[in-house]
């Protein structure tokens, strides 16, 4: 770009933002019908003005083409990719629920086979049912209470995202895991003797973890609202839990962030089984029949 | 007209071809493109004018494309990309609407 003869230096530099407002067009374009006007005669670069032209407004169209094509060609894309892996995501739950209910129905066949080998009562099988009650691999029933959790609700619509792979602060869950285990921890405090979190029930090796945006309980994906149920001696359950810190907390909570929080007592709850783990490394260290070992 | 023929060329050849935009050079597609529209409506009042000339507009849009490419890259590596994008952006805006609102008093008299 080369500056009209007109323009001194000192008003490119003080008056250039009226200069880029009021004079918009090229002042190459005067510079050079200056010169034109002064030296009519035609020049070497005459001759080539009809091809240079053409090939400057090719080279335009094909930028604003494929500028065209570009964009709206990664919209697809990214949503066909989106629609894939939605595709993976249903198709791994499709299977990790076929493959649940083929471990549950594996798990009633052994039982129904053990149940017929062992004599239906005496001291193995009192013993039995115990642990197995203990370990969560039994459904149980019984009275307790109920806790409920959950988010607040979205009042923003989540529109725009920010730089791409973060989370708004709006967008993220007010309640994370350790929410869940607080509540879980304090009715285990209390007195509870078997507890589920969204008929997800918690065994010995149960673990409430965070990833993501998800609460994982037993390495399953629960969300808000969480749904805590605990067996035990209801009232007993009750006034501890309404003593308790973790209560209180969860109260004002309720009051200053919308977290909805409820508990009440139940007569009747009943808790789901829970897949066997086989311990594969944990051994006895005597046997099992000469110590019982300390009880809860 | 010789213009305007390559122009349409120009697309048509965009459309068919659909090349695939190398990745590293996806940022300056956006200041190409505006640097495009600013030398053809330079272009197009420079010939209302009575001013137009071959040489200016094809070394104005070639240099524009590089400078604003330029900027950007530097931005890129200077850490202030998207603020550099957002200037160059407004300034050939800027020349973009008032070579338009020219063409637009030469062709209404308005």
């Amino acid at each position: 770009m080369t500056s009209a003869p007109s323009q001194s230096s000192r008003e490119l530099t003080t008056a250039y933002l009226t200069d880029l407002v009021t004079n918009t067009l090229d002042p190459g374009y005067a510079a050079a019908a200056a010169r034109r006007r002064a030296d009519p005669r035609s020049t070497w670069w005459d001759r080539w003005n009809r091809p240079a032209v053409a090939i400057g407004c090719l080279l335009i169209g094909f930028t604003v083409a494929v500028a065209w094509v570009h964009t709206n060609r990664g919209a697809p894309a990214a949503a066909r990719v989106h629609a894939d892996l939605v595709t993976r995501v249903r198709a791994a739950q499709k299977a990790d629920s076929s493959l649940a209910a083929t471990a549950g129905a594996l798990a009633g066949e052994a039982n129904r086979l053990r149940d017929a080998a062992l004599p239906s009562d005496g001291a193995v099988r009192s013993q039995l049912d115990r642990d197995e009650l203990l370990a969560g691999v039994t459904a149980v029933t019984g009275p307790g209470m109920v806790v409920r959790l959950a988010d607040p609700p979205r009042t923003t619509p989540a529109a725009v995202g920010g730089r791409p792979g973060t989370t708004p602060l709006a967008d993220t869950a007010v309640l994370t895991d350790r929410d869940v285990r607080a509540v879980v921890n304090e009715l285990w405090h209390d007195g509870a003797e078997a507890i589920s979190v969204n008929d997800v029930r918690l065994t010995p090796t149960t673990a409430i973890r965070f990833a993501g945006q998800a609460v994982l309980v037993d390495f399953r994906p629960v969300t808000s609202p969480y749904t805590i149920r605990a067996i035990g001696d209801r009232n007993a359950l009750e006034t501890a839990f309404v003593d308790s810190a973790i209560s209180s907390r969860y109260q004002t909570l309720a009051g200053a962030r919308g977290v909805a929080f409820s508990f009440s007592q139940a007569d009747h709850l009943t808790l789901p089984t829970s897949a066997a783990v086989a311990p594969r490394y944990a051994q006895p260290t005597t046997s099992p029949s000469a110590t019982p070992g300390p009880s809860r | 007209m010789i213009a305007a023929i390559a122009l349409v060329v120009g697309i048509v050849l965009g459309l068919v071809l659909r090349p695939t935009v190398p990745s590293w050079l996806e940022p300056y597609l956006p200041i190409a493109v505006v640097a495009a529209l600013d030398a053809v409506f330079g272009g197009i009042r420079a010939r209302l004018d009575g001013l137009f000339d071959a040489k200016v507009f094809v070394i104005s849009f070639v240099s524009n494309v590089l400078v604003a490419a330029l900027i950007v890259f530097l931005g890129d590596k200077l850490g202030v990309g998207a603020a550099l994008s957002t200037a160059v952006v407004v300034v050939l805006g800027i020349r973009i609407f008032g070579n338009a609102a020219a063409i637009r008093r030469h062709i209404f008299r308005a």
